[in-house]
């Protein structure tokens, strides 16, 4: 190209403007050395001053905070020797405050610098209250993103290069003491690489007590461990990824992530130690285009999901150690056969999870056991479950992980699914904290398709994921 | 004259000195119909404890003495206790407390609001509860 500067040309010009630059600190070096005693010297005494008006200001500002603490007036209150800061604080305000008068002026008529300090105080407390104000109401509004990069997409891994993950919007509006709200707005690219948009979550609740709330609407099925505690939001997430067979159900996931139902929670504490709890109803869901669906808008023959979850938190020397088992049941009707499939689904689940300042290890397995209801082929057996280590070394956290997942093919349910073969897939993982609300993951990670399809791929995978 | 770097030593130490004052007289206080105990504090600014009875409580932070409160209270630090409130937000949909930038701030905020308990390193007025001093 015509733009192009020589490879020697160019270096003789970086030479040339390092001499120049070296030439021009030397001299700048040369000319503050002259100066630098005067300067100095005019420095420290500036300083000097500086630290004994900090030190007034501070006495005082201390002084107007315990007035104002325990109620006392603030001219009556006033500490010796405190009257050059203050002279000091209304020398230093703009012109037009009321804190503008001269300190002459302050210092000869103490009554009116005591009035013009109780309005400024009282001025300051309507502030503050008014922020408080401020800060309650409205509706909170937080959020996930995260883009990335990688030899398979993530999720889709027919894909390649670089992919935007998801966008997710959730919303805790302030309604009031025991009512609840709980949004989820999610962008994310589906199969077909086009962005669609999910209403994740939409909870209205009501709040009996800590041990019980009540919600309705749409809910993250809580089974297990990590369906519940992460979902969307990848930046909370210590691993790039969900484990596959827990992904969402238009990602590949073959378990309900989500119930259109209702669902009580709660906690409560027994000794040191603490019981969680979760029950919940709603539609069953369906396969549709060789993926569940959680029925929306309810389903046509009134069949349901029921289930329950019981966790324990431990104290003491198990501090951060949660272990819990969960349970459903639900009906599933195969709409991409004719005539329909019907399958009676039982999962049967047991999790643990280790999460301190320095490990985060979780532990969750499920048993299946599915029945046939058209009465073609029976009852089916299967599980699956993962294994991920993490530990927190500062803004590092290492991670491995080992998940698998056995589900008989000959069992509609999975095998309706376009996910639904068996496999297993390992992976190493490196989580860096860039800052508090965001994350770099680079996660290698090896999978094997064990039946429908035969096969395995390697993936190298990196992330970054932030909340706001 | 003081040199700078003396200058630097005394500033570090005055700083250092006001931060022990402070850690010394931290309470955690509460609106006066508050029935609180010192047991309760940690699961309330965690979000685990939301009523005292039939009244809902407030947590309020204190962002002049939260270093403070969160190393002798919640034995955690400032990152910690954000990620830790965002994953109770998202699983849990509430919020994490309102933030007061200063003592008068807390104090004030929380004698007007009832169920609300904050923190604060100055001496507490007679019309809140201090439910733990440390």
């Amino acid at each position: 190209m015509g733009t192009t500067t020589p490879r020697r040309a160019g270096a003789s010009r970086a030479w040339v403007g390092a001499l120049l630059v070296a030439g021009l600190g030397h001299t700048l070096v040369t000319h503050a050395a002259v100066a630098d005693s005067d300067r100095i010297a005019a420095l420290e005494q500036k300083l000097d001053q500086s630290l004994q008006l900090i030190g007034q200001l501070s006495a005082r500002v201390h002084d107007l905070e315990a007035q104002v603490a325990q109620g006392v007036p603030v001219a009556a209150a006033r500490r010796p020797g405190t009257a050059a800061a203050a002279a000091a604080t209304a020398a230093a305000a703009q012109p037009g405050t009321p804190a503008a008068t001269p300190p002459a002026t302050a210092a000869a008529t103490p009554p009116d610098t005591a009035q013009r300090l109780a309005k400024v105080e009282q001025t300051v407390t309507e502030m503050t209250a008014s922020a408080g104000r401020r800060a309650e109401e409205g509706m909170a509004t937080h959020g996930f993103a995260d883009v990335g990069v990688g030899n398979h997409n993530a999720t889709f891994s027919n894909y390649q290069g670089a992919n935007v993950g998801e966008l997710d919007f959730f919303l805790t509006p302030r309604l009031g003491s025991r009512t609840r709200a709980l949004f989820e707005l999610n962008f994310e690219v589906g199969s077909d690489g086009s962005v669609g948009v999910d209403l994740e979550r939409a909870q209205l609740g009501y709040q009996f007590a800590d041990s019980a709330t009540v919600w309705l609407g749409r809910f993250h099925t809580p089974y297990g461990y990590y369906n519940t505690a992460f979902h969307h939001g990848q930046q909370i997430a210590t691993s790039l990824r969900r484990p596959r067979f827990i992904q969402f159900e238009d990602q590949g996931g073959i378990m309900p992530a989500h119930t259109v139902g209702a669902w009580l929670t709660g906690a409560q504490r027994v000794g040191d130690e603490k019981v969680t709890y979760d029950v919940f109803i709603g539609n069953s869901q369906r396969i549709q285009d060789h993926t569940l669906d959680m029925n929306n808008a309810g389903n046509t023959h009134g069949s349901t999901i029921m289930g329950g979850n019981l966790g324990l938190l431990l104290s003491g020397a198990l501090d951060g150690l949660k272990v819990g088992v969960d349970v459903f049941q639900t009906r599933i009707q195969d709409e991409d056969q004719s005539p329909s499939y019907v399958t009676q689904l039982r999962s049967y689940g047991a999790y643990a999870a280790y999460d301190t300042d320095s490990w985060e290890d979780i532990a969750e397995f499920h048993v299946f056991s599915n029945q046939d209801l058209t009465g073609r082929t029976g009852t089916h057996h299967s599980d699956a479950g993962f294994v991920q280590l993490g530990y927190r070394a500062g803004r590092y956290t290492p991670y491995a992980r080992y998940e698998r997942g056995a589900f008989q093919q000959s069992d509609d349910y999975f095998f309706a699914q376009a996910s639904g073969s068996s496999y297993y897939r390992t992976a190493l993982g490196l989580r860096f904290d860039v800052d508090l609300v965001s994350a770099l993951k680079l996660e290698l990670a090896d999978t094997h398709l064990t039946d429908r399809l035969i096969g395995s791929y390697d993936e190298a995978l990196l992330q970054y994921a932030i909340r706001f | 004259m003081l040199t700078s770097s003396a200058k630097l030593l005394l500033t570090g130490l005055l700083c250092a000195g006001c931060a022990v004052a402070g850690a010394a007289d931290l309470s955690v206080i509460c609106n006066s119909r508050v029935p609180l105990t010192a047991g309760d504090v940690r699961d309330l600014f965690l979000g685990e404890k939301q009523f005292a009875g039939a009244v809902k409580l407030v947590p309020v932070d204190n962002s002049s003495a939260q270093s403070v409160f969160l190393d002798k209270v919640l034995k955690m630090n400032a990152a910690k206790y954000s990620t830790t409130w965002t994953k109770k937000s998202f699983r849990d949909g509430i919020n994490p407390p309102l933030l007061t930038g200063s003592d008068a701030e807390a104090l004030a905020y929380v004698k007007r609001t009832p169920g609300a308990c904050s923190y604060v390193t100055t001496p507490t007025p007679p019309d809140v509860v201090v439910v733990a001093r440390l």
